[in-house]
């Protein structure tokens, strides 16, 4: 296991190239192909605020705000997990030809779409300021979520990456898997308004909701992230790491008589 | 299994291979999903059949020198070198790589279209693990020779795919690899980018790099490689001298199937290594690679005859293939391989031409099927009290020193009286 994260340090302007290449061809090499990759996000957000303020009527206050601390993180989650899944049969003809860590192709994957995100933070902050909610100090606890994050898309991108490799309709599944997930995080609507037992377990299973959840309290309530409740979810995503970990090298080893 | 990085513990050995096989599993369906899966779980089918692509495989290579590696589509070339750059992973047995190792298997690959000429040069280049930094040192270099300086920031889509495998060739020779792996490539662009190609790779084996060179195009192995080895259904069955390989493998294509051949007859030590030489009074293996018809060829006769450098005929012995029972040679029931053993080779030092001999019993005696024949120094300690075409086992011998001694008292008495 050292003598791997050796060659992974050893290769780390890899990791580099291929984060920058999926910037590069993502925003095709264009400040407007930045504010795009936005679009998807800041639309959803429009909809949803539509749909909760006009259509149901819901009271909480300043609801664009609201649903956008939970929708960026999410689209973070959910375009990670997508790509990540297809990262190795994508790269099939790179991986036929040549030798290189295979786990930094899903690794690249999250990270490129985490710089993604935290690009797109400033338009949050944007609609902070436009609705006058509070900015705090606490603000400055965003990478430590951020960090957790990226951990727990990882580890899922780790064990989803392979197996789409060997069951090529994982990538099928996963799409439907990733609505899904969507419904069942707090992302339109809050953890308060969960059944009170039923959000206990939301939080056990769902580190998404948890993550969520503490982006919100810090972006749109501008009050403390309860440190303990933090430090578990980071120590779950960290042994989530440990297992996907695993699960990849197991399942890596065939992978070349597969692609 | 185990690799080695940049120390080289083992001396100046660059790759080596100790009993390499790899076995895939063929599998009827291509792509494998969970909907197969599930109706699998109703209706199991075959684990799939397996199938060698690479069987016990062993030779080693010392740094700087070049080795071709022959054999017709099928043979395992390609399983080998994806072997060797660790693209796949043995099923069994060892490979010790010393050195940095860049393969070039397929020019360009790991480009992204999108992307610049500029971009994919250093993408390219830290694929194979080099920093921004070391690629920026190379940068100039390997655009002047691809010929691209005006496009170098033009997306490689954009490239004619000249243009696009003259990129990628040239950072390949400009990565200054230890090892460096070709498949085929070099049909790279015009004329003229060829020349250049060829002398890029001849100018990196004077710099000692060690070169792995697939083809089966026998005469371009033969002008960049020393060595060579022979596959043939996932087996080695030939490794020595380029040109002797060559000439094998040459036989190989032309032997039409259905009629006997000699392929191949060499002088081997114990452990089946060619050898050029042998002591004088040690055995002589003689090794011949034969292609039998599939109706087993049970009246032909090989001979083995040995001549001297003055072209005497030594020695000469007969034998029918349907005694012989020869092993076979990989999964091809038509190719066998012979042994005859001379014991304590009693020949004086020379050079000793080994014929090898396929006949047939025809009406009018024997008809000549086909001949090999293969040159082999016989080296002793020869001194000046030994002469003549052979090296005879022999001792000097006195009257037993006791005797002498009983007989000298009597003597004495004899003298005394």
């Amino acid at each position: 296991m050292a003598s791997q994260a050796i060659e992974i340090v050893q290769y780390h302007s890899l990791v580099r190239n291929l984060v920058a290449k999926d910037l590069k061809v993502r925003y095709k090499n264009s400040v407007l192909g930045f504010v795009w990759s936005l679009l998807h996000p800041l639309l959803l957000m429009v909809v949803f605020t539509f749909v909760f303020t006009q259509l149901l009527d819901q009271r909480q206050e300043d609801f664009p705000v609201f649903v956008l601390t939970a929708l960026l993180p999410w689209h973070w989650t959910s375009t990670a997990v997508a790509a990540g899944t297809t990262s190795l049969v994508d790269n099939a003809p790179l991986i036929n030809k040549v030798y290189f860590p295979r786990i930094l192709l899903p690794v690249s994957v999250v990270l490129s779409t985490g710089a993604n995100y935290v690009l797109g933070l400033p338009a949050l902050f944007l609609f902070m300021a436009l609705f006058d909610r509070p900015f705090t100090p606490w603000l400055l606890a965003i990478p430590v979520l951020v960090l957790i994050q990226a951990i727990f898309l990882t580890a899922v991108v780790l064990v989803l990456a392979p197996l789409n490799v060997y069951f090529r309709d994982t990538s099928v599944l996963v799409e439907v898997g990733l609505t899904a997930w969507f419904f069942m995080t707090p992302i339109f609507y809050s953890i308060e308004w969960v059944v009170p037992h039923l959000a206990a377990w939301m939080y056990r299973i769902n580190p998404m909701a948890a993550i969520v959840s503490e982006y919100r309290v810090i972006m749109y309530s501008g009050s403390v992230p309860d440190p303990l409740f933090t430090a578990r979810t980071g120590a779950t995503a960290l042994a989530l790491l440990v297992v996907g970990y695993l699960i990849f090298t197991r399942l890596n080893r065939n992978l070349g008589e597969h692609l | 299994m185990r690799r080695l990085g940049g120390a080289a513990p083992r001396g100046d050995i660059a790759v080596e291979l100790r009993g390499v096989s790899r076995r895939f599993r063929l599998h009827h369906e291509t792509r494998t999903s969970f909907q197969d899966w599930f109706i699998g779980l109703v209706r199991p089918r075959g684990k799939g059949e397996e199938f060698w692509a690479l069987r016990d495989i062993s030779f080693s290579l010392r740094r700087g020198e070049s080795l071709g590696i022959l054999g017709r589509n099928g043979a395992g070339k390609s399983t080998l070198l994806k072997l060797i750059t660790r693209v796949l992973e043995p099923t069994s047995g060892e490979i010790i790589v010393n050195g940095r190792t860049l393969a070039m298997l397929e020019l360009g690959a790991g480009f992204h279209p999108e992307l610049s000429g500029r971009d994919n040069v250093y993408l390219n280049g830290s694929i194979y693990g080099y920093s921004r930094r070391q690629m920026a040192e190379k940068f100039d270099r390997i655009v002047a020779f691809a010929e691209l300086e005006r496009f170098i920031d033009t997306p490689v889509k954009h490239y004619s795919l000249g243009m696009f495998m003259r990129l990628g060739f040239s950072i390949a020779v400009h990565l200054d690899p230890d090892i460096l792996v070709i498949d085929e490539v070099l049909s790279v662009g015009d004329a003229a980018f060829q020349r250049k190609g060829y002398q890029a790779l001849r100018d990196l084996k004077a710099n000692g790099t060690t070169i792995l060179f697939v083809s089966h195009w026998p005469e371009l192995v033969r002008e960049f490689c020393d060595r060579a080895i022979l596959l043939q259904e996932g087996r080695l069955i030939d490794n020595g001298p380029v040109d002797a390989v060559a000439a094998h493998y040459e036989r190989m294509l032309q032997a039409q199937p259905g009629e006997a051949a000699i392929l191949r007859v060499r002088a081997v030590d114990a452990a089946g290594r060619v050898v050029e030489a042998v002591p004088s009074g040690r055995d002589l293996r003689i090794e011949v690679l034969l292609r039998v018809p599939p109706s087993g060829g049970g009246d032909l006769l090989l001979a083995i005859d040995l001549y001297d450098r003055d072209g005497n005929h030594l020695f000469g012995s007969t034998g029918r293939l349907a005694d012989l029972g020869a092993p076979t040679v990989g999964e091809d029931p038509a190719t066998r391989r012979v042994c005859a053993v001379i014991h304590q080779l009693p020949v004086a030092p020379t050079t000793l031409t080994i014929a090898a001999t396929l006949q047939h019993p025809g009406a009018t005696g024997l008809d000549e099927v086909d001949r090999q024949d293969t040159e082999v120094e016989v080296i002793a300690p020869w001194s000046v009290r030994e002469r003549g075409l052979l090296r005879l086992d022999h001792a000097w011998e006195w009257e037993p020193a006791d005797a002498a001694a009983d007989a000298l008292p009597e003597l004495r008495v004899e003298a005394e009286r």
